[in-house]
């Protein structure tokens, strides 16, 4: 029994095959569009999912917990005294000051970020020195050093050189020795990056001695983050406390808004292609009405006719998810997904070129495919159901 | 939190399902009031045409809830990310209070489904249509059913506020009780629990064969009402015992991480064969009620023993997947 009914939903499969190839021009037109929706929510979905990733892999690198000092609802410079009130908290493993803050260079019409640190006192495993692709740190008495991203190197030309100078605020030039280079695997993070003393920073930005931008807390539990987080807040009531998971948790609520709003303005172009499936489904022309009715006639019931035209939306669809799911993995992976990046992406005028890794789990797939597939199916039902429910006798009759 | 792809692509499945619910119920209004057996006239014809449309519809719901279960334990999974305190779906759907009635209504909704679509295939098995008026009352009781579907979890979606703290899965399942709130209150110990689990399977077992040796309405009764007790305690036997073994983590008690790709999906061959074997055991006697109506004896008999025979064989299977970490955990020691 149910062999036999396996053989007869083979023999209906291979009906509605023939039968979508007899009507090519038609199959292939919906198709083609079906590909081209999916592959438009298939790239956003892609898009968004590797560059949480990517968040999520470059928030490895920042401090546990980051303190800033607020005045008037703006961020101004916390005093270094404040390092004081934070020894008596247990747990918390290093306070690192940190000159934090962009270099508009006037020249080139780019934004550099420059980071002042004292980095021999950040802790193993957070140093940036590891994530450098040659040259070493310098000592700590060392002066007028600098870490620089890929597109610094290239925005100034660094090939032969490795010296450069960049503007004080007084217009006095301050001149900078290239002592290593970030490697391109922390790209998105550093690939603007500018990386020097505290002091050179401080001289750079013409800060005040005893201030800085804000404070790196490096916590040794991660458990205790929220805890101590709390501590520092009541300790220092006019600071903002900055946890890392909080920061997480941020950037997927915004990647996952602004997927859901390009998702949004996509619905639109798919409840245009669930209209046009409908509308082809149900245009029966006088050949496809006098089929069913020979099929009819030769012993085929209702059902039968409704498993063919199943077996048909879901072939078109199958393929049209192929195609469109393939489309967008190269879309994104080979192309960085060029049409989608300015939205999903903040601003900066030194771009990283990324290179985005999709990971599609079953769950993505599924999620996609609840997008597209089901609203094209629930389309085709009715018509179906109306072609397949054509008389015998009034196509044959005429 | 509406405005996110898991939520936009639950909430579009919904509406889809919805609008073909609608579309069926208008069919079975028509046919509750203008169905004549015996008549030939136009509108009679038309009915019987519909008829194909309510149930291919439904056959469409049911897929489609199906999918949209699954998606909304994913997108609880996805949800737990933004909330602070969730650690994987179960911190999610207790957010608010909306998560776990979507999630039960929804399982409910497959079941049902199920059995209407089991109705409607007896009943065409007999030329003189005997199930009509109750496939299509049962049919006008599914439009309210996905309203409130739609209703919960909109708001549940609506509700997720992505600061509010919840429980995560390891204090939720954990074994500390006291201020946190527990989804199955763990008072039983493991051994007790699992020497009830294998007990019910042999019961199960052993009913199932005495009713394809020889039929009884009482047994098939028994073994229908066996194994929704079968069911419940599945659930919690996987909350308590099966899913920690899964894990190879003591205090990880979640029914749901276990859909993972990260233990293999394992969940979805766990569930894909209790639900079944519990839709197909339970069925055997509900079809024993219409085995009385005209022309369905022969038609009902034959799937009450495909339907016994086809659930004793996914309790093979379930009891072989539940059993499999456990017991290898016993011979090996657990992860190497």
């Amino acid at each position: 029994m149910a062999l036999k009914n396996i053989e007869k939903q083979l023999n209906i499969l291979d009906y509605a095959l023939s039968s979508l190839w007899r009507r090519r021009a038609k199959s292939f037109s919906i198709l083609l569009v079906f590909a081209a929706i999916i592959f438009l929510l298939a790239s956003f979905q892609m898009v968004t999912q590797s560059l949480s990733d990517k968040a999520k892999q470059v928030l490895a690198y920042t401090p546990e917990i980051t303190l800033q000092k607020m005045s008037a609802g703006r961020q101004e410079a916390i005093p270094l005294a404040y390092r004081e009130q934070l020894a008596g908290i247990f747990g918390i493993r290093r306070v690192v000051p940190r000159i934090w803050g962009y270099y508009f260079d006037e020249v080139r019409l780019a934004n550099y970020t420059v980071m002042g640190m004292e980095l021999e006192n950040m802790p193993e495993g957070a140093r940036l020195d590891a994530s450098l692709a040659n040259g070493k740190m310098p000592g700590p008495e060392a002066r007028g050093w600098v870490f620089v991203g890929h597109s610094i190197k290239e925005a100034l030309n660094l090939d032969e050189r490795y010296t450069f100078s960049l503007f004080r605020p007084d217009l006095t030039l301050k001149a900078f020795t290239v002592s290593g280079e970030f490697s391109r695997d922390t790209d998105i993070l550093t690939n603007d990056l500018i990386v020097m003393n505290l002091a050179d920073a401080r001289d750079l930005y013409g800060i005040p001695a005893g201030l800085v931008t804000d404070f790196c807390v490096y916590v040794a539990n991660p458990k205790e983050i929220d805890t101590i987080a709390k501590k520092i807040s009541t300790a220092l009531p006019s600071v903002r406390v900055l946890t890392r998971p909080q920061i997480q948790k941020t950037y997927q609520v915004v990647f996952g808004w602004r997927s859901g709003f390009g998702s949004i303005c996509l619905l639109a172009a798919l409840a245009a292609f669930v209209i046009l499936a409908w509308d082809k489904a149900s245009g029966l022309s006088p050949e496809e009405r006098r089929e069913i009715a020979i099929l009819k006639v030769l012993g085929w019931e209702t059902s039968d006719i409704l498993a063919t035209r199943f077996w048909e939306s879901l072939i078109v669809s199958g393929l049209a998810c192929i195609l469109g799911m393939t489309a967008a993995y190269i879309h994104v992976v080979y192309f960085a997904a060029s049409l989608f990046r300015p939205v999903l992406m903040g601003w900066s005028v030194l771009r990283p070129d990324l290179h985005l890794l999709p990971r599609m789990a079953a769950g993505d797939i599924l999620l996609i495919l609840a997008f597209t597939v089901i609203p094209y199916l629930a389309a085709t039902v009715i018509p179906a159901w109306r072609s397949a429910t054509v008389p015998a006798d009034s196509a044959l009759g005429g | 939190m509406l405005l996110n792809p898991w939520s936009l692509a639950l909430t579009l499945c919904s509406l889809v399902v919805l609008m073909l619910g609608a579309v069926a119920g208008k069919t079975a209004a028509r046919v509750l009031r203008f169905w004549e057996p015996g008549s030939d006239t136009n509108r009679q014809i038309r009915l019987e045409n519909e008829i194909w449309l309510s149930s291919t519809l439904v056959a469409y719901g049911l897929g489609f809830q199906i999918i949209t279960l699954i998606l909304f334990v994913l997108a609880a999974d996805q949800f737990c990310q933004v909330i602070v305190g969730a650690m994987c779906a179960t911190g999610a759907l207790l957010a608010n209070p909306y998560g776990m009635p979507a999630l039960m209504v929804k399982l409910f909704g497959v079941f049902f489904y199920g059995f209407w679509i089991l109705l409607h295939q007896l009943d065409i098995r007999s030329e003189h249509y005997p199930l009509v008026r109750i496939k299509y009352l049962a049919l006008l009781l599914v439009l309210p059913m996905l309203v409130l579907d739609v209703s919960l979890q909109t708001l549940y979606i609506a509700g997720i506020k992505p600061d509010i703290i919840t429980s995560c899965c390891a204090v939720v399942f954990g074994e500390t009780t006291g201020t946190t709130t527990n989804l199955l209150t763990t008072g039983y110990s493991q051994q007790g629990l699992l020497v009830v689990f294998i007990g019910s399977i042999v019961g199960l077992m052993a009913m199932g064969w005495g009713l394809l040796r020889r039929w009884q309405a009482g047994l098939a009764g028994l073994y229908a009402a066996g194994w929704l007790w079968y069911f419940g305690l599945s659930l919690v036997v996987i909350i308590n015992v099966i899913s920690s073994y899964v894990y190879a983590m003591p205090y990880h008690k979640c029914p749901f991480c276990l859909l993972k790709p990260e233990y293999h999906y394992f969940g979805f061959a766990l569930y894909g064969a209790l639900i079944p074997a519990t839709f197909f055991g339970a069925s055997a006697a509900m079809a024993g009620l219409v085995r009385g109506k005209t022309g369905l004896s022969g038609v009902v008999d034959y799937y009450q023993r495909f339907a016994v025979k086809l659930s004793l064989m996914l309790l093979l299977i379930f009891s072989g997947l539940s059993f499999y970490h456990y017991l290898k955990y016993l011979i090996t020691g657990g992860e190497g």
